[in-house]
């Protein structure tokens, strides 16, 4: 199965969340939700054609708003997931920092200018 | 399955403690706000420079950021969202006895204010439109529930006339109730609406002919619906409230998770109408600065005329926060690497500035909610010839720093929304936190006027 490509399929889907969620923004305008640049590069959801900008997104969309999924989906989803993991993680000891360089920087800012 | 729900039993150990921090960041701002309030008082206190002020409101917003980041279960986040339960429905009697009340209240503001006293006080014209409606009851509106379709006295006029029924234009869209509401808030700000009450009942028979013939010609659900800038903006702020109608009946939600949900969102019509909402409170309280009346005393000097200076400043202001919003959705797409489009992330995170419209509408009007509500409830025992002597509340110092507390609690909320939005959008965690990025800094944004706003001492407007 090529899951590389711009693959669009029909949706034969059960997307209820975050994909659904999209589509259903665009049925008062009548519009696209999506807007690819021409020369992008999209990875297209094989169940409901979602394009996503990186292959990780892709996956783990097929995980959270797809059933059935086959074993090589079923991989690339446990692996996008790890690697959405540890990218959680280094998100959240920057932010752990930032806070509390903003706590002592604040209480220094009030020691001297208040 | 076994990470995720230990993931789930950290997030909600975690909350507690996110919020104990918050609060110790917040308690910082409420000094500050503190001094902000009393810098004119003799007594010794500490006074904070304003730019500390500001930078503490604005690190609260993006601190708050931080932690609702730290909030990464997808359950976790989709349950409160989706909390929710029954209440019994209103029932035919309390909805005639709604709109028993709106209409009363019209035909007392009608007469009272075209023969009744014209000082602004003992007038129950003006104490019914800026107490009872635009202090109270829009208060009421995202602190409990929009009741407005009921009470309308101007619907049930409108409705009870035939209509032509001519198909409502589509690509007008939310616009005239975005003109509505500017025009509206513009002719508040340079006309003396608030003290004259024989002027302020020509509008309001104004606005009733308006929205009659409008009624007339689309009829009565498309003109209120899409076109009527007091029902939309109701709707909206009732948004934010914990009670809801929906097609099931009444339904209790927790504050503000109206707002996750964008369907109401039809297009960048209805993004403007809602920058609009957050804009005009702005611009109402921008106004009565001092930093307003040294702008604008050059150019009233130089000739240009009053409202032309107050006109601009209002379209050019408008301009910028819808400019600003939209900048920052559009940014969504570049620090989310996504492929929705760009009207479809501004309709998403739209609705969570309403979280902030009302924050700032509280801290604008809770203080002349309280001591005027005396005033309205004794004036209205006799609106044609009102006691020589009514009643006022003294409201104690505190109630200003329930508004800057409020105004920050608006904030706090946006950042959740924006937080549940993004978790809606986006399959993958860190891609929705980077969608946030924009949002958030104009939020920050926003936070910082708006309090530059509140701990101004506040005036009427110069030059008109």
């Amino acid at each position: 199965m090529n899951r590389d490509g711009p693959d669009v399929l029909d949706g034969d889907d059960d997307s209820r969340r975050a994909g659904a969620s999209a589509s259903n923004d665009a049925r008062d305008t009548g519009t696209d939700p999506y807007e690819v640049p021409p020369d992008a590069t999209a990875f297209a959801c094989p169940r409901c054609g979602r394009p996503f900008a990186r292959e990780r997104h892709r996956d783990l969309h097929l995980g959270a708003d797809h059933r059935d999924l086959d074993d090589d989906e079923r991989a690339a989803y446990e692996d996008a997931r790890e690697a959405e993991t540890d990218d959680l993680r280094r998100f959240r000891i920057v932010s752990l920092g930032t806070l509390v360089l903003l706590y002592f920087g604040f209480l220094l800012l009030y020691a001297v200018a208040a | 399955m076994d990470r995720h729900s230990r993931r789930a039993r950290v997030a909600r150990r975690a909350t507690p403690f996110a919020l104990a921090t918050l609060a110790l960041v917040a308690s910082a701002a409420r000094v500050a706000a503190h001094a902000g309030g009393v810098r004119g008082a003799t007594r010794e206190t500490v006074t904070v420079p304003t730019w500390l002020f500001l930078a503490t409101g604005g690190a609260v917003v993006g601190a708050s950021f931080l932690l609702a980041s730290a909030v990464t279960d997808r359950a976790y986040i989709r349950r409160i969202d989706g909390w929710g339960r029954e209440l019994p429905d209103a029932g035919r009697v309390a909805r005639l006895l709604a709109r028993a009340v709106g209409l009363a209240a019209l035909a007392i503001t009608v007469v009272a204010g075209l023969f009744g006293p014209t000082t602004a006080t003992d007038s129950a014209a003006v104490l019914i439109v800026w107490v009872g409606w635009w202090a109270v009851f829009v208060l009421s509106a995202y602190l409990l529930g929009n009741a407005w379709p009921a009470v309308d006295p101007f619907r049930a006029i409108a409705g009870a006339l035939p209509s032509l029924d001519r198909p409502y234009p589509d690509r007008l869209g939310s616009w005239p109730a975005v003109a509505g509401l500017l025009a509206l808030v513009y002719l508040e700000v340079v006309t003396p609406m608030a003290d004259d009450p024989r002027l302020l009942t020509a509008l309001v028979l104004g606005y009733l002919g308006v929205s009659v013939a409008g009624s007339v010609v689309f009829g009565v659900d498309d003109w209120f619906g899409r076109a009527d800038p007091v029902s939309k903006l109701l709707a909206a702020y009732g948004r934010v409230a914990p009670v809801a109608l929906t097609d099931d009946g009444l339904r209790l939600r927790l504050p503000g998770m109206g707002l996750t949900d964008a369907a109401w969102i039809g297009g960048r019509d209805d993004v403007g109408f809602v920058v609009a909402v957050v804009f005009v409170t702005t611009y109402d309280g921008f106004v009565g600065t001092g930093a307003w009346a040294d702008t604008a005393r050059p150019l009233v000097e130089a000739g240009v005329p009053a409202l032309a200076v107050y006109l601009a400043a209002m379209l050019v202001g408008y301009g910028l926060f819808l400019a600003l919003y939209l900048a920052s959705a559009r940014a969504a797409r570049r620090t989310a690497d996504t492929y929705l489009a760009p009207g479809v992330l501004a309709r998403r995170f739209a609705p969570s500035l309403l979280a902030i419209a009302a924050g700032y509408h509280l801290a604008h009007n809770l203080a002349t909610a309280l001591s005027l509500s005396p005033t309205l409830a004794v004036v209205l025992s006799s609106p044609l010839s009102p006691p020589a002597n009514v009643p006022a509340l003294l409201v104690p110092d505190w109630i200003g720093a329930v508004g800057i507390a409020a105004v920050l609690a608006g904030h706090l909320l946006a950042v959740w929304v924006a937080h549940a939005v993004a978790y809606d959008l986006f399959p993958d965690r860190l891609q929705a936190i980077r969608s946030q990025y924009g949002v958030t800094l104009a939020m920050v944004a926003y936070t910082m006027a708006s309090l530059w706003i509140v701990s101004r001492p506040g005036g009427a407007p110069p030059f008109v």
